[in-house]
């Protein structure tokens, strides 16, 4: 019988063979954690070591600040103080400190990441890796600091989900409008601890941006881990950061044709329009055109879902369609995901443009995904943000929250009121 | 009194209660566990009195996909710690159940929970009785019975031996 991604990655892991349901205990190839757990991770560590423990590998850990970057609290400047010097006694090396973006971005382009290692870290979207065939997953401080014993976990063997998506998006239309409209589909419980595989013509031609945006929500679909198997362009882009050894595990770890799915699902996007997540929660989903011309105060383009270079380029065309004008009550934020994102918006000349047009351009950091980034909404404002979650009050007790994409976030921007991209882009 | 029959008060919470409802993200940067419970169910609409008000010995008690959203441990410290003995609902998130497993607090699967609450079957203030060997629930207020199913396989070694840490330790004598 053929094995899924999931099941061979976990094999892998494991050293040796596994069945669906079992509980396996995996060897990591990476145990991370943030500015948010971390410091949790590092005293709990030392309390139950007595201050004697040690690592199992030093250059297996890392460390990834994008809570608060640069802090703006107390607290937080603490936490990462006590991160800095864990690391300096431990002598742990990777720690990328205040400057350089989202931490599974951050990972991803510094060629820390190949299909099938086993990744842990401190953040529920650390699942969004499985774009390039990792199987990364968000945990507790425990899991990490029971990790950094002797660099092994105990994992279920999930069943898999398979999904197919076929067609070209037309313009105005992109992945995130894929996502949202899956997540209004399977609803908050539909992929419950289940692995999914993406397969199609439109997956594809994705590039490495779509396909993280993809995969960033199967959290909230309740979902273990969302896999695509580099291919292509993000095959290329890999090997050249991660090492020639992406391609041996491409080969070892493909699904097999005769694999065996839980579910197997099908959709083309063809004729797709630009959707939203209406508030407060994910799965309220709509078209954009349902909601249209509801009032928005603050709109935040961004985030481990929708931050990388495409998305605020496909922003920038929104803009540019609107004649750089954003209307005038409107607060609107660009935060991009990395260091390197930011250094290309420079290039490109994007950030001049968005700065001219009344635009905040912060650093590379999180985005609007908890109430102390930049821009939390006080009661009774809307935001729109292409962030992965909008429970109420979550950036903001008694504010309220759309969740859509680069396109629509910034055609609204342009308009002050939810606005589909294809009224600017014609 | 016999520890495996636990008598208490139910709070009762609805499906997909996220991790910011439960423990909201702006108090994320605290590292002490015993300071969390103050800032339990906060952001949760109706229930902002819990901190408060819930005793120790009351029960949690919600419907499908508890705990969703994000790995943050706080929203299992924040109720562990609040005294509350166990959390009932018919599923619990992925991470949060490992986060409950890891740390040796007790959940329990509750078959047709989800629609009890909507039918108002069980209710805020209820009195509940709790036999964690047997999984039977008994909502004492109106005679309504559960069943509730405790975890298997490793997770019951697991919460066997007070979570993921003491397990790992008792098994290399770390």
């Amino acid at each position: 019988m053929g094995k899924t991604m999931i099941e061979k990655s976990i094999r892998r892991a494991a050293g040796r063979e596994v069945a669906i349901g079992e509980r396996v205990w995996c060897n990591m190839d990476l145990s991370t954690a943030r500015d948010f757990g971390g410091a949790n991770c590092v005293l709990q560590f030392e309390e139950v070591t007595d201050n004697k423990g040690k690592v199992w590998d030093p250059d297996k850990v890392a460390f990834t600040f994008d809570l608060q970057a640069p802090s703006h609290s107390e607290k937080v400047s603490r936490n990462q103080k006590i991160i800095r010097e864990f690391a300096k006694k431990q002598g742990i090396k990777k720690v990328f400190d205040i400057k350089w973006g989202i931490g599974q971005h951050v990972l991803l382009e510094n060629g820390l990441v190949k299909p099938g290692d086993v990744i842990l870290g401190t953040d529920s979207h650390m699942n969004l890796l499985g774009a390039v065939g990792a199987f990364a997953t968000g945990v507790g401080n425990t899991d990490i600091v029971a990790s950094w014993f002797k660099g092994t976990n105990w994992f279920r063997v999930p069943e898999t989900m398979k999904i197919t998506v076929n067609g070209d998006f037309k313009k105005g239309v992109c992945m995130r409008d894929f996502l949202t409209s899956l997540v209004g589909k399977l609803r908050a419980d539909g992929m419950f601890f289940k692995a999914v595989e993406f397969y199609g013509e439109t997956i594809e031609k994705a590039s490495l941006a779509n396909r993280i945006t993809l995969c960033s929500m199967v959290t909230e679909m309740s979902g273990k881990i969302g896999l695509i198997m580099p291919n292509g362009e993000v095959l290329d882009w890999l090997v050249e950061r991660a090492g020639d050894v992406v391609l041996d595990r491409v080969k070892e770890l493909a699904a097999d044709k005769d694999a065996v799915y839980s579910d197997e699902l099908s959709f083309d996007v063809s004729d797709l329009e630009p959707m939203l997540s209406a508030p407060d929660a994910p799965d309220n989903v709509k078209k954009v055109r349902e909601a249209a011309g509801a009032h928005v105060d603050q709109v935040h383009i961004g985030s481990c879902s929708n931050g990388r270079f495409e998305d605020i380029s496909a922003a920038f065309e929104v803009l540019k369609a609107g004649n750089f004008e954003i209307a005038p009550h409107m607060r609107a934020i660009i935060t991009p995901a990395t260091r390197e994102v930011m250094k290309k918006c420079a290039e490109a000349g994007f950030i001049q443009k968005f700065l001219e047009a009344g635009v905040v351009f912060t650093n590379p950091t999180c985005a609007l995904c908890t109430a102390e980034h930049y821009g939390a909404l006080p009661a009774d404002d809307v935001g729109m943000s292409t962030t992965n979650r909008n429970f109420i009050g979550k950036v903001g007790k008694g504010s309220h929250t759309y969740l859509a994409s680069p396109m629509t976030a910034m055609a609204t921007a342009v308009r002050g009121v939810v606005t589909d991209p294809r009224d600017l882009l014609g | 009194m016999d520890k495996t029959v636990l008598h208490g008060k139910a709070w009762v919470f609805g499906d997909d209660v996220d991790t910011d409802l439960i423990y909201h993200n702006k108090y994320l940067a605290e590292t002490d566990p015993k300071e969390m419970p103050q800032y339990s169910f906060e952001y949760y609409p109706g229930k902002e009195h819990f901190a408060k008000e819930v005793k120790e010995g009351d029960f949690v008690v919600g419907g499908t996909n508890f705990g969703c959203g994000s790995s943050r441990e706080h929203a299992v410290y924040c109720l562990k710690f609040a005294g509350v003995p166990v959390v009932l609902a018919e599923s619990f998130a992925r991470i949060y159940y490992r986060n409950a497993i890891n740390n040796g607090y007790p959940v329990l699967f509750v078959n047709g929970l989800s629609q009890a609450i909507k039918d108002g079957k069980i209710a805020d203030g209820d009195d509940l009785e709790v036999n964690l060997e047997t999984g039977e629930i008994t909502d004492v207020t109106n005679g309504n019975k559960f069943h509730g199913d405790a975890v298997a396989d490793l997770e019951k070694d697991i919460m066997a031996a007070g979570g993921l840490v003491e397990y790992l330790k008792l098994q290399t004598g770390h």
